[in-house]
């Protein structure tokens, strides 16, 4: 009910013309007013309307004022509606009308006065319009908490499910900085169920060196009410700590104080990871464009960038400001021509090239790198360089040519030493001796002329190989030995024994040197193999010849003192005066002297022509020995099988010789009384470890009685004998003394078969390889092939 | 008929020279002997020899140089030539014979027959 709204007044009365005369009063307060002329009228009026006062008239008949009010007041709905009686005073009415007194109730008598009547319905009505408004607002405001409490609660509910949800950590705080509730994310972060977590010390999941930092924050921005945000590390669930940036906003009540704080944590762990690796990585970037920057300034290659398509800013490190005549820093496009001009030209085939055919400018047209080429620099004060460059496009994330890098390098003192070095070539292609370079690794990368000649490898074959393998070259220490001297004192020399293409062998003098920073080892070998092959063979000729001299002045005090007792002997023992027991003792002397006699005329005795040793042709000694022994061979049945291979030349003292061959037959001949076959050969073998050496062989097999094992190993023995009687003991041992003169070998070996045994004697005589004799083959390549040669031959028979 | 050969022996070594004239003696040759190259030469020119035997090895001159010269002065006379080394010399051409010392007596004397009778100074074979 508004302020303005009229209220009900119920007038009852029995009596029309009082109805009217109330109307007449009240008329002019202006409100709604209903009449009724029954206590039943007045009570349907009251059920039909909101009756502001009921102005009632006690005596009515059928139900009066009284029973009128008492209805009314049981009535709940009319409880508290005002009741003005109209009545004649009567003590008793007054009684009455005090027992309303708990409803708003009052009386006039009668007369009724209008204004008094005017008056306190005015009251009334207005009592009831006030009571109605606050009804009316009372309900207005409960409606508004209603509303106002169902919207909090969605809203607290919508928050929880939100706090629930999101990724941080959010908390409540009543204003004491109690807190009273954690989100599902808290829990589910330190593993805490909702017991512990109420009223919990922070200080346990804080990180330790943090804590204190942390609380101290947290209590002065709460005594503030003040936002609040720290960024520490928080204990998980799994005991580790993650960091979290930490917030708290208070939230205040309508008189602004501190309600409560409200919280959230956001794990920041990974965030601060990441920017911990980016701080490394951009660190790192930092570094490594100082170093390329370093290495550009200090790289001895002249390096640029065009930072443009338009090559119109170009950088230049300092080797190629340098080579370009520029300061440091100047921008050295060509493109933006300075005022003073440019300050070199590059020059391509002796023409300058204009701006487009520049490298970098090439490189940005085509998109493609320009490939290392040659240019000339000229300078602007006249000097010029030789460089030797190349360039590349640089392209931007789209692909698009954005610059060039160009790499120069300066060739000028490489050209001159190239040209020298061509010079230099061509005097070390008139050279005799071999000349080569080889790397450190023994690549080759250089052969003059007399290198092809003394080899016989052309430079296509060998540049490029490992030179000392191709060569097959014997160091005459440790290579590694050599090399660790050429690296420290930059020469060596020393001979080497290599072979050529065709094999043969050869002994060149070399001298190697090295120079530090060429990283290349230059050699130069002269063939001494003939020189060295002279000097071998006078040499040997030199020994025999000392060997005779010594062997002449044993010879001459052994031999001249026997002489003179072999002689006193016989006059001796034919002396008349002796007796026969004289004779007996000068006899026995005799003999024995003529032992010794014999014994110096084996070993000092005259073989030997002459101090000089000369040439001789084995073969040819060896025929002349089968011919005086023919007729002992006929006697014994003994066949001669002879292969010469070669006529077998070689320096020595043919009465030496003979007397070794003419020893190896006769053991033969004695070996075979009952006839058998005596095999001789002769040829040459090369032998690898002297060079062109070839190594004369004979070899003499019979079919003999054989040596047994026992003896094999007395053979060569002084005075040991199979043969009894008949031998001195003295042949082998003298044979092999000659042949150890001459650094010769000789060998035997005997096997036994099944029809008689294979009897060997080889006899090696090394010497300078005769060249008119071509075959250079093995004749004796193994006893058991001369074995087996012989056993057909015997099987044959 | 051997009685009749005189020979001359040369040697510088005094006891050799004394064996090796004994030893000829025995063998029935008449012996003289001298010690040095000059010596025999100077025996040649006043005494009749039929051969000369020398060792090959004296101080000065040799027993090829020797032969050398008395080949020389008298070209028939045959000069044999004892040696106890072991070389032959190379100009032993000028000795008819090249005899080893440790040959001994007995060959000496048949190697000396051998020569006396090729010259036709022995016509008998048989000496001994």
């Amino acid at each position: 009910m508004s302020v303005n709204e009229k209220a009900n007044i119920l007038m009852v009365d029995d009596q029309p013309a009082k109805l009217l005369s109330y109307e007449a009063i009240l008329g002019e307060l202006g409100e709604n007013l209903i009449q009724a002329r029954s206590g039943r009228q007045a009570l349907e009026q009251l059920l039909k309307h909101d009756i502001a006062v009921v102005l009632l008239d006690v005596s009515m008949p059928e139900i009066d004022g009284f029973e009128m009010a008492d209805m009314m007041r049981q009535h709940p709905r009319f409880q508290k509606t005002a009741i003005i009686f109209i009545s004649a005073v009567h003590l008793t009415d007054l009684d009455r009308i005090k027992g309303y007194q708990s409803g708003a109730v009052d009386y006039i008598s009668v007369p009724v006065v209008p204004e008094v009547l005017r008056a306190k319905v005015r009251v009334f009505a207005e009592l009831h319009r006030k009571t109605r408004q606050l009804e009316t607002l009372n309900e207005e405001l409960e409606r508004r908490v209603d509303e106002r409490t169902h919207q909090l609660r969605e809203s607290e509910q919508q928050f929880r499910t939100l706090a629930n949800s999101i990724p941080q950590l959010a908390w409540m705080a009543d204003a004491d900085g109690k807190i009273f509730w954690y989100n599902q994310r808290w829990y589910e972060f330190t593993g805490m169920e909702a017991e512990e977590s109420s009223g919990l010390d922070w200080k346990h999941i804080l990180h330790p060196a943090h804590a204190d930092r942390v609380i101290e924050s947290m209590l002065s921005s709460r005594q503030m009410g003040a936002n609040w945000e720290e960024t520490f590390p928080i204990r998980g669930s799994d005991g580790e700590f993650r960091w979290f940036l930490s917030r708290a906003v208070p939230i205040c009540d309508s008189q602004g104080a501190v309600a409560r704080w409200f919280g959230t944590s956001t794990d920041i762990s990974d965030q601060i990871a990441a920017e911990e690796r980016i701080r490394n990585l951009n660190s790192q970037l930092e570094q490594r464009v100082t170093e390329l920057e370093t290495i550009m300034q200090v790289l001895p290659v002249g390096v640029t960038v065009a930072h443009d398509p338009l090559c119109q800013v170009m950088t230049a490190n300092q080797a190629l400001s340098d080579l370009l005549g520029a300061q440091p820093e100047e921008n050295i496009s060509k493109s933006t021509s300075s005022a003073g001009g440019a300050r070199y030209e590059l020059f391509q085939g002796g023409h300058a090239l204009r701006a487009e055919e520049l490298p970098l400018q090439r490189a940005i047209a085509t998109g493609r790198p320009v490939p290392p080429a040659e240019w000339e620099i000229r300078r602007k004060d006249g000097s010029n360089a030789q460089i030797l460059g190349s360039a590349s496009p640089l392209f931007d994330a789209d692909g698009q040519v954005r610059g060039a890098v160009g790499a120069f390098f300066d060739v000028t003192s490489r050209k001159k030493l190239e040209d020298l070095l061509r010079e230099r070539a061509d005097l070390l292609e008139l050279a005799s001796e071999a000349i080569l370079v080889r790397d450190l690794n023994g690549i080759l990368l250089y052969w003059n002329a007399g290198a092809e000649a003394l080899y016989g490898w052309k430079r296509s074959e060998v540049l490029g190989q490992r030179v000392h393998q191709v060569l097959h070259t014997e160091f005459p220490t440790e290579k590694s030995v050599i090399d660790s001297t050429l690296l420290n004192f930059g020469r060596w020399d020393g001979n080497l024994v290599q072979q050529t293409r065709d094999g043969d062998e050869i002994t060149v003098a070399s001298r190697q040197a090295f120079k530090i920073g060429t990283e290349a080892i230059l050699e130069i070998n002269r063939d001494i193999t003939a020189q060295l092959h002279a000097e071998e063979a006078l040499r040997r000729t030199e020994r025999l010849a000392a060997m005779g001299r010594v062997a002449g002045i044993i010879a001459h005090e052994i031999n001249n003192p026997l002489e003179a007792i072999t002689n006193t002997f016989f006059l001796l023992r034919n002396h008349p005066s002796l007796d026969d027991e004289a004779k007996y003792y000068a006899r026995l002397g005799e003999e024995e002297l003529m032992r010794a006699c014999h014994i110096t005329k084996q070993t000092l005795g005259f073989y030997r022509e002459s101090q000089d040793p000369v040439e001789v042709s084995v073969v040819e000694l060896l025929e002349d020995l089968f011919e005086l022994q023919a007729r002992r061979f006929q006697l014994s049945g003994i066949t001669v099988d002879k292969q010469y291979r070669t006529q077998g030349m070689v320096r020595g003292f043919p009465v030496e010789l003979k007397q070794v061959f003419l020893n190896l037959i006769g053991n033969a001949i004695q070996a075979m009384p009952d006839g058998g076959t005596l095999r001789v050969r002769v040829a040459e073998r090369i032998n690898h470890r002297k060079g062109l050496h070839a190594d004369l062989c004979i070899s003499i097999c019979d079919t003999g009685h054989g040596v047994k094992p026992e003896h094999a190993k007395r053979v060569f023995e002084p005075f040991f004998s199979t043969k009894e009687a008949k031998g001195t003991g003295l042949g082998l041992w003298i044979s092999k003394g000659i042949i150890q003169k001459y650094e010769g070998s000789i060998q035997f070996r005997s096997i036994p078969l099944k029809r008689g045994n294979v009897t060997c004697f080889r006899v090696v005589i090394p010497r300078a390889r005769h060249t008119g004799e071509p075959e250079p083959a093995m004749i004796f390549a193994g006893i058991e092939d001369a074995a087996s040669t012989i056993q057909g031959e015997l099987d044959a028979k | 008929m051997q009685n009749s050969v005189v020979i001359l022996c040369v040697d510088d070594e005094e006891n050799p020279l004394i064996l090796r004239k004994l030893v000829l003696q025995k063998h029935g040759f008449q012996v003289v002997t001298a010690t040095s190259a000059r010596m025999a030469m100077e025996t040649l020119n006043h005494s009749h020899i039929d051969l000369v035997v020398s060792d090959q090895l004296m101080p000065g001159v040799t027993g090829t140089e020797l032969a050398q010269q008395i080949k020389l002065a008298h070209p028939h006379l045959p000069v044999v030539l004892l040696s106890g080394v072991n070389e032959i010399p190379p100009d032993v051409h000028y000795a008819d014979l090249f005899v080893s010392k440790v040959e001994g007596p007995r060959a000496l004397c048949e190697h000396i027959t051998e020569v006396l009778t090729q010259r036709g100074i022995l016509t008998q074979q048989r000496t001994q």
